[in-house]
């Protein structure tokens, strides 16, 4: 946890530049200074329109701040603004910086920040979209995560806009996307491409293999989840509805959620709930690793890590629906600690499955490290400088990749992680290679902090008695490390036992943006294994508020209409 | 050789190419799924597959001239290729200069994929196509060149005239060289990993085949199975034909457990590697045709 010593220093800082801004910004991490009441791990600055875009530069320059994600809030009931609250993280600190701006709601404007921080150029979209707050000066304002015949002018996430509303849909819209550069033709990876599991649409510019440049449209997997957690659902519904944010990590989505929610209440979890969330948290990112693994290696065409990594995974799977009752989506999480103990026979169960897996997984890494091949396909393919991968904000094992010390569990440590520390694995080379071996690092590490925290696990129950209600108009950060990295969760508390507004950034949604970065100069060949180091996640990215409407119609095509389709498209244009 | 004996071998070589390819396709997707830890599909599945394949609708991207005779086209090459090919006897077609025939035939199936792919249209299959293309350009030099060998050894154009050289002389230097590039060349030739680069399903869902289906894409497999079975019986019987029985059932028999065998160390080459990319392909078959070289030089000072 941060000291007083750390926060009085950062306090500091803060306030000389404060000073050197002409009192344009206040710093109000006081109860009763401002409408919401921050946490103790949280600094809560105001700071006017204008000042907005050189205070995110100067925190980023001066005080090294990584940024998080902007939280677009309609706030027109509560203060009769638009809220925009860039969050950042001071990780050496141990804090996290809300940098709250308040737009009036009748003159919708704001500095764009995505010029001094390149990070938040989704971010900034995605409020544009959701909020209706325009980022002036934003280099690159198309829609991000709206459909693309939602009405324009029609804000998802501002109060007055139900969650089932359907607007209707317009035949023949298509995304606006980048025109290629002259000498070049488009090479299309997606919107449904063989590796990867989900949709998601890369247009790569190519000049005969070599990539000169790339655009993106994704969002096709928006199921309004934000939306439905602050206008229908209950504080002690929401964990299983975050769980089904992510098929891969959802114990990691409910985990932050209910850590926020414990934040903002004052909840304190038992000890042993503690340890247990460590326990299952880890054991999902063994098998995210060994699932990212062989979809690594079948990426490149080596099945047979595919079906070892996967042979190896199972049993862990089989572990975690002995312990919960599924496989995935374990139903575990409540706000307050977890529903399901763990029984005292799994305990030597646990410890019987980890031993073949990292027998096991050494077996793999040996193999990987030795095979001359691989390497040649993954040594300097993707490269991600850390100065890029700074800038971009990069997180979880690409940011490590690159020599990044960041890591939630140690930056702003939560669950047990303060007393199993795990052990930050890190690379220098910035790759591929360097990615995988990272994620074989970790999945050894999870390995031992998964028996350290069964030798240490205490007595006692793992729920919190959660008497009283959630108090309005309070605001938490939680953080929590997922297998792809930081999974971000803002919530500002409401009054009618549900979220004011409720805030999920998951690793892939920065991890995403440094995408083009990565392919600049590579070859069609590497693109499918630099996307897949990033272990891209598009339906937990794509989260967010909106509903497709299109996807709603279903027509069915007749052969002879699909083959004069096709024959259309080939036809002469 | 009478003309009955030759329509005989002729039908002989054909049947061989074309019924006994999608067997040996089926036990090498068995002993991939061994190495894989997986059960995997029977062995007869191919078959189950090209009829499933053949008994579809027959969709079409174009209506250029290899949309419609692509398939047909790269099947008949290859049924050519069969019978250029010793097979237990000596090849069915023989003429003068056959070996090279062989060498073109072999590439005018691929080309002919590559084209219809070009034809169809699409993103996927054009880069596919010119990785094809860039592909066979460095590895029928290997496989010229191991052919070569044998011809400066044995002093003669004729693919039979070879077969009986090898089989009098016995094993030698060079040509046990010019055999282990001709083996590496099929890598390449069998689109094996790591050089499945053309159709390269993670990258270009397929390359020249993106666009095919039902029946064409039916005879398209079928060809590339027959391929690859007819090119093994060419390394077996060209480079290593001993014993040589001198009964065409026996000797036929021998050569089959011997494709078997090298078929494989294919697979076991294409369960154990990634794919490559095509630059690193180009340059690995580079040194091979320098090693090839090598095998030649030795046939010079007669080794």
């Amino acid at each position: 946890m941060s000291t007083a010593a750390d926060r009085a220093g950062v306090r500091q800082r803060i306030e000389a530049l404060l000073r050197a801004d002409g009192g344009r910004m206040r710093l109000t991490d006081r109860a009763g200074d401002f409408l919401f009441e921050p946490q103790a791990d949280t600094l809560h600055v105001k700071v006017e329109r204008e000042a907005v875009r050189r205070t995110a530069a100067a925190l980023v320059a001066d005080l090294g701040a990584r940024f998080l994600v902007t939280v677009g809030t309609d706030r027109r009931p509560l203060a009769g603004d638009y809220g925009i609250v860039h969050l950042f993280s001071l990780d050496a600190e141990q804090l996290f910086v809300a940098l709250d701006c308040g737009v009036d709601s009748g003159d919708a404007r704001i500095d764009s920040i995505t010029p001094v921080v390149p990070a938040a150029a989704w971010a900034e979209r995605e409020f544009r979209d959701a909020v209706g707050v325009v980022p002036e000066g934003h280099p690159d304002p198309r829609r991000l995560m709206l459909a693309d015949d939602w009405p324009e002018g029609l804000y998802p996430l501002r109060r007055d806009v139900p969650h089932d509303l359907k607007p209707p849909a317009t035949e023949g819209v298509r995304p606006p996307m980048k025109a290629p550069p002259p000498g070049t033709s488009v090479v299309a990876v997606g919107p449904f491409f063989p590796v990867l599991e989900e949709p998601s649409c890369w247009r790569l510019f190519v000049d005969g293999e070599r990539i000169v440049g790339c655009d993106y449209r994704g969002f096709y997997n928006h199921r309004g989840i934000e939306k439905l957690g602050d206008t229908v659902l209950t504080y002690g519904q929401i964990p299983f509805l975050a769980e089904r944010i992510c098929g891969i990590c959802g114990f990691i989505h409910s985990t932050c959620y209910c850590q926020a929610v414990e934040k903002a209440a004052g909840i304190e979890v038992p000890r042993r709930g503690r340890y247990l969330r460590t326990i299952m948290l880890e054991l999902e990112r063994i098998h995210s690793h060994l699932l990212w693994l062989g979809i690594a290696g079948h990426i490149i065409g080596f099945d047979a890590v595919l079906m070892q990594a996967w042979r190896i995974r199972e049993p862990v799977m089989w572990l975690c629906e002995a312990i919960s009752g599924n496989r995935k989506t374990y139903g575990m999480n409540t706000v307050g600690g977890l529903r399901r103990d763990l029984a005292p026979e799994m305990k030597p169960r646990v410890l019987e499955v980890l031993g073949p897996v990292e027998k096991e997984s050494l077996a793999v890494r040996e193999a990987i490290l030795g095979d001359t091949t691989l390497i040649a396909r993954t040594r300097d393919v993707g490269p991600l400088p850390p100065e890029t991968a700074r800038a971009l904000g990069v997180v979880g094992p690409p940011a490590r990749a690159s020599g990044l010390r960041i890591d939630a569990r140690l930056d702003h440590p939560y669950a047990a992680y303060d007393e199993i520390v795990p052990h930050l694995c890190l690379q220098e080379g910035g790759d591929t290679w360097s990615r995988v071996l990272v994620r074989v690092e970790e999945l050894l590490d999870s390995v031992r902090l998964v028996r350290e925290a069964l030798a240490a696990l205490p007595d006692g129950t793992v729920l919190a008695d959660v008497g009283e209600d959630v108090p309005a108009d309070r605001m938490a950060i939680s953080v929590v490390e997922a297998p792809r990295g930081e999974a971000v969760h803002y919530l500002l508390t409401g009054g009618d036992n549900r979220p004011y507004r409720w805030r999920v950034r998951a690793p892939s949604y920065p991890n995403l943006q440094a995408m083009p970065a990565m392919v600049q100069g590579q070859t069609i060949a590497d693109v499918p294994i630099t996307l897949g180091s990033l272990d891209p996640c598009f339906s937990c990215t794509e989260r967010v508020e909106a509903v497709d409407v299109r996807t709603r119609t279903v027509r069915v095509y007749e052969p002879a209409e699909l083959r004069e389709l096709a024959q259309r498209k080939r036809g002469p244009s | 050789m009478s003309a009955l004996a030759r329509i005989g071998l002729c039908l002989l070589n054909a049947g061989v190419g074309l019924l006994v390819s999608p067997l040996f396709e089926g036990l090498t997707r068995k002993l991939k799924a061994a190495l894989q830890s997986r059960i995997g599909p029977p062995v007869y599945q191919p078959y189950l597959d090209l009829l499933k394949l053949l008994g579809k609708e027959d969709l079409r991207t174009s209506r250029g001239f290899f949309d419609a005779a692509g398939p047909a086209l790269s099947l008949g090459f290859v049924l050519l290729l069969a019978l250029l090919a010793p097979m237990g006897g000596p090849p069915p077609l023989a003429f003068a200069g056959d070996v090279v025939a062989l060498l073109y035939v072999a590439t005018a199936a691929a080309a002919v994929l590559v084209l219809t792919g070009y034809a169809s249209g699409s993103a996927y299959a054009f880069v596919g196509g010119s990785r094809e293309i860039m592909l066979l350009l460095t590895v029928e030099p290997v496989m010229a060149v191991a052919l070569v060998v044998g011809v400066f050894k044995a002093r003669t154009l004729t693919v039979s005239g070879l077969l009986a050289w090898q089989a009098a002389q016995g094993p030698t230097i060079s040509m046990a060289i010019a055999a282990l590039a001709f083996f590496l060349a099929l890598q390449a030739q069998a689109g094996r990993i790591p050089f499945d680069i053309a159709e390269a399903d993670q990258e270009l869902m397929g390359g020249p085949l993106v666009e095919q289906s039902g029946p064409r894409l039916a005879l398209f497999r079928w060809a590339m199975w027959a391929r690859q079975l007819v090119l093994s019986f060419v390394l077996v019987e060209l480079f290593l034909p001993w014993p040589r029985v001198g009964v065409l059932s026996l000797d036929l028999l021998l050569a089959l457990l011997k494709v078997a065998v090298v078929l494989a160390l294919v697979t076991v080459v294409d369960v154990v590697n990634p794919r490559l990319r095509v630059d690193q392909a180009l340059g690995y078959y580079l040194r091979v045709v320098f090693g090839a070289l090598a095998g030649l030089a030795f046939a010079v000072i007669g080794m």
